[in-house]
């Protein structure tokens, strides 16, 4: 609670170190005593105070803390244990307080990056090499049709062989020679649009 | 989850670069020309012109030789493919036929003239070259056989038909023995 005589001890005249207190000084004591034990116990601290004992209660709150002699309320501790044991079984409810993570996961999430970072550079450094140490891209030509490889009977040629000399007396029987030439192409023809040979080819 | 993505897609970029097959497209020039082999424009071309042939056939058959004579000109007409021999051969026999059948109706100078244009536009020697030759005598026959020998302004005609008949027989002798040499060295 500030009072006046709290400005008293600020600005007024310092007393000497062997000095006993005064009543002032018991009572200021006292009353932040009694601040520091309900601020440490969890209790409500008073809606106003002043700004030097703020500060002091404060450097009062790290000096604990830094002696490493805070113990949790043990209604605080039970739900900090719960949560853990939730996360670990894997719980619906695992993730509600967010303030503890598994261990296991955890070492995943910190490890992920660089993995797969390491399994991309290996990656692309295999297809560089790859590409360095291949020869030149092989082409693949589709086969061409030569003349020297198609059968006699399925080209295009002159009637010749078939029909022979033309004897006088059958000089005007060009309908029996187109007859034999039709025949004997319409042979060549299906030989290589209809057999499995023919299909074959080129 | 990001990091899974990332990888993927390096590996489908490495994938793609990695496609090292290269097909090239196939090349638009082949050593066999289509000419080179019977196709189906050849089989139509030779089927039209034996068609042509019966029914000019049938028109014989009936003494109708001006539909005769018509038909078989439809032949001349044919389109068959590009540097195709077989083209050469028929309208030559096609050519024979019609020009018999041009002497058959008295019209010499008709059948003359295309028995010449026959011989004139063949680009090689064969036996349906020697046959227009063997026609081309026969229309010299036919033309010596309506000159008088008793007229002497015919007389010299006349033996200019016979001697041309027989320079005609010879050169189609002379064609058919040469191509029959050819061929038996050939196989």
């Amino acid at each position: 609670m500030a009072t006046d005589d709290d400005n008293d001890i600020l600005t007024g005249a310092v007393p000497e170190p062997d000095a006993p207190a005064s009543s002032s000084e018991r009572t200021h004591a006292k009353t932040f005593a009694e601040l520091v034990d309900k601020s440490l116990t969890g209790r409500t601290p008073p809606p106003a105070m002043s700004a030097d004992d703020r500060a002091l209660l404060e450097v009062a709150t790290v000096i604990r803390a830094a002696s490493g002699n805070v113990e949790l309320s043990a209604g605080k501790r039970r739900s900090i244990v719960e949560d853990a044991l939730r996360q670990a079984v894997g719980g619906a409810g695992a993730t509600k307080s967010g303030s503890v993570t598994p261990i296991a996961r955890g070492r995943t999430r910190r490890w992920a990056p660089w993995a797969i970072a390491a399994a991309s550079t290996f990656v692309a450094a295999a297809a560089i090499l790859l590409l360095w140490l291949r020869g030149p891209a092989k082409t693949v030509t589709p086969p061409v049709e030569r003349s020297a490889e198609i059968p006699t009977e399925w080209k295009s040629r002159p009637a010749d062989p078939l029909i022979g000399p033309i004897k006088q007396e059958h000089a005007g029987d060009a309908s029996d020679r187109i007859d034999a030439i039709f025949a004997d192409r319409l042979d060549g023809y299906r030989d290589r649009a209809l057999t499995a040979r023919g299909r074959k080819a080129p | 989850m990001k990091y899974l993505v990332l990888l993927l897609a390096v590996i489908g970029i490495t994938a793609c670069s990695c496609s090292s097959e290269k097909v090239e497209p196939t090349p638009t020039t082949h050593t066999a020309e289509p000419t080179e082999v019977i196709d189906q424009d050849l089989m139509i071309a030779l089927s039209k012109a034996k068609n042509f042939h019966h029914k000019a056939r049938v028109y014989m058959s009936d003494g109708k030789l001006a539909e005769a004579t018509a038909s078989v000109r439809e032949i001349m007409a044919l389109k068959f493919p590009a540097g195709a021999p077989e083209a050469e051969d028929v309208r030559n026999d096609a050519r024979a036929l019609l020009a018999k059948l041009l002497v058959s109706q008295n019209q010499l100078d008709e059948a003359m003239r295309t028995v010449q244009e026959g011989i004139a536009q063949s680009q090689r020697e064969s036996f349906f070259v020697a046959n227009l030759y063997t026609v081309k005598g026969e229309i010299h026959e036919a033309r010596a056989a309506t000159l008088d020998p008793k007229d002497p302004a015919q007389a010299a005609q006349l033996v200019e038909e016979k001697h041309a008949a027989i320079s005609a027989y010879d050169k189609s002798n002379d064609i058919n023995s040469a191509l029959q040499n050819k061929l038996m060295e050939d196989r």
